[in-house]
């Protein structure tokens, strides 16, 4: 049977918090996991502003992982869900979809790179066009 | 012979009574004259036009309790304008005990402010300077910064009010050469632990002190002899002494009590008298002070090192991705069995937990939060 990395929702209603857990694909998305991994809470949190950090008016989505264990559980094969895919992009564990927030915000932890991220991009997309160019020139080559 | 009526068209007819023209009959109130008064009410009145008469138009500056005046409504102390003593702060004169304790003074408060936020001086060193507790300085800094934002913001100020009770209750004044204290600084509350009594053999030789004590009473081991004074040992100065010490098992630890001369708010002042008790440094005032400065300097640098090395390690642990709309923070945590448990159930450990019923809904159930995070 596959073992998956997914989401468990154990809260009340109206208020989602999930647990990250490893358990048998079959089995029930809230019973008894093979193991927990971590959190997610997918309510955006204000940051405290203290003496010692100035305000931020950004909100955060707080998750909590054990980066170890889930190394472990994809290193011995365990699927990840779409949800946990997402997690995963952001840190780089995982391939991000195309598209998705994990891709725009890291991509093979791009963000820690800070702002060389955008650089990072343009300077893929500049050479896309140029391999472009280079095979339309392969082309018109081949015409003539 | 006359027809008959029911008897309920007789009810609705209004006859003169009792009942329909005199209501104070019915009150037992049978004269119209005024009604004689009280034992009570008659003393109440004579006190109020006797000696209670100068307490009418209350003296500028004064507390004006009872205590500060005799039976017959006249002033104890010998001027208005002489200051109150103790025994006129006395506002029960039945519990002579009670004494009204001095708030401070619009005058002290607004110095005290302008020492931390204009000055920029530490609440430790402000607090000692003008002999009011550290609890106290930061509490009047806030109040006053958020006096100033209701004014910047334009929002009304009970100003007047706050006047008049400033007027009625004692204040301690702020004179810039003559500082009064407001409060002892330096007290300690007695400990929970402390209140068990504890048998502990000891060897008659030791010697045995209050930090030895602090140690039996938080169930910690003995400390190893270099660090005992008893044993020759060399020990942490208590001004120094703030780096908390845990004892017992995984997820039920406990600090380990300290001695009184590192728990009390101002372990710097009993160096500085020390100090100023030692006879090599008689008549050396200067460098007195500038030994007692450098304490408070080397204090205010280890613990703000402390609070960085804080900060960083859990920055360390955490991955923050930017979003077009919020961050993503993930934190790398333990989820080993030993934050979770031989059962799976440690309460240390993140995330909901399994097989644990929710009591949220059962009988005496306490919901109201125990701290606030701002």
């Amino acid at each position: 049977m596959v073992v998956k990395l997914r989401l468990a929702r154990l809260s009340k209603r109206h208020q989602p918090f999930y647990n990250i857990v490893v358990a048998k694909d079959r089995s029930a998305r809230d019973s008894k996991p093979m193991e927990v991994l971590g959190t997610f809470n997918p309510v955006p949190q204000t940051p405290l502003a203290s003496q010692f950090q100035p305000t931020q008016d950004k909100k955060f989505k707080d998750i909590q992982l054990d980066i170890t264990r889930t190394k472990y559980w994809l290193g011995v094969g365990a699927q990840p869900s779409e949800g946990v895919q997402g997690i995963l992009g952001m840190l780089g564990l995982w391939e991000a979809k195309p598209g998705t927030m994990a891709a725009r915000g890291s991509v093979g932890g791009a963000a820690r790179m800070g702002g060389e991220k955008e650089a990072q991009i343009e300077g893929w997309e500049r050479e896309r066009e140029r391999e472009r160019e280079q095979e339309k020139e392969m082309e018109r080559d081949a015409v003539v | 012979m006359a027809p008959r009526t029911p008897s309920s068209i007789s009810l609705l007819t209004s006859s003169p009574s009792v009942f329909t023209h005199c209501s104070s009959c019915l009150k037992k109130e049978f004269s119209s004259s005024q009604a004689p008064q009280t034992r009570l009410r008659r003393q109440m009145f004579a006190w109020l036009e006797g000696p209670g008469e100068s307490l009418r138009y209350p003296l500028p500056n004064s507390t004006n309790y009872l205590s500060a005046y005799d039976k017959r409504g006249k002033l104890l102390r010998e001027g208005e304008d002489t200051p109150e003593s103790r025994e006129d702060l006395r506002p029960f004169p039945l519990n002579q005990h009670f004494i009204s304790e001095s708030i401070l003074s619009e005058d002290l408060r607004q110095e005290i402010w302008r020492r931390v936020q204009v000055e920029k001086k530490s609440v430790r060193t402000v607090s000692v300077e003008l002999g009011v507790e550290m609890r106290r300085v930061g509490a009047v800094v806030r109040l006053v910064e958020l006096e100033k934002r209701q004014r910047a913001e334009g929002k009304p100020t009970a100003i007047p009010y706050a006047r008049a009770i400033h007027q009625m209750v004692p204040t301690t004044p702020f004179e810039p050469g003559k500082i009064t204290p407001h409060e002892p600084i330096n007290d300690l509350p007695v400990h929970p632990l402390t209140d068990q009594q504890v048998f502990y053999p000891t060897s008659e030789s030791r010697a045995f002190n209050r930090t030895d004590a602090g140690r039996v009473f938080s169930g910690a081991p003995r400390l190893p002899d270099s660090q005992d004074v008893a044993q020759g040992g060399n020990p942490v100065e208590p001004w120094r002494n703030i780096k908390p010490e845990k004892v017992g098992r995984f997820q039920n630890e406990t600090d380990v009590l300290k001695p009184a001369d590192a728990r009390i708010p101002h372990p710097h002042l009993v160096a500085f008298e020390k100090d100023r008790s030692d006879p090599d440094l008689r008549r050396k005032e200067e460098e007195i002070k500038a030994r007692y400065n450098q304490r408070l300097l080397d204090d205010a640098e280890s613990r703000a090192r402390a609070r960085q090395e804080k900060i960083d390690r859990d920055e360390k642990r955490k991955t923050r991705v930017e979003t077009s709309r919020w961050q993503f923070v993930v934190t790398d945590v333990s989820m080993s069995s030993q934050a979770t448990g031989k059962d799976g159930r440690g309460a240390k450990a993140p995330g909901m937990r399994y097989g644990v019923p929710h009591e949220d809904r059962k009988k005496g159930q306490i919901k109201i939060p125990t701290r606030v995070e701002v």
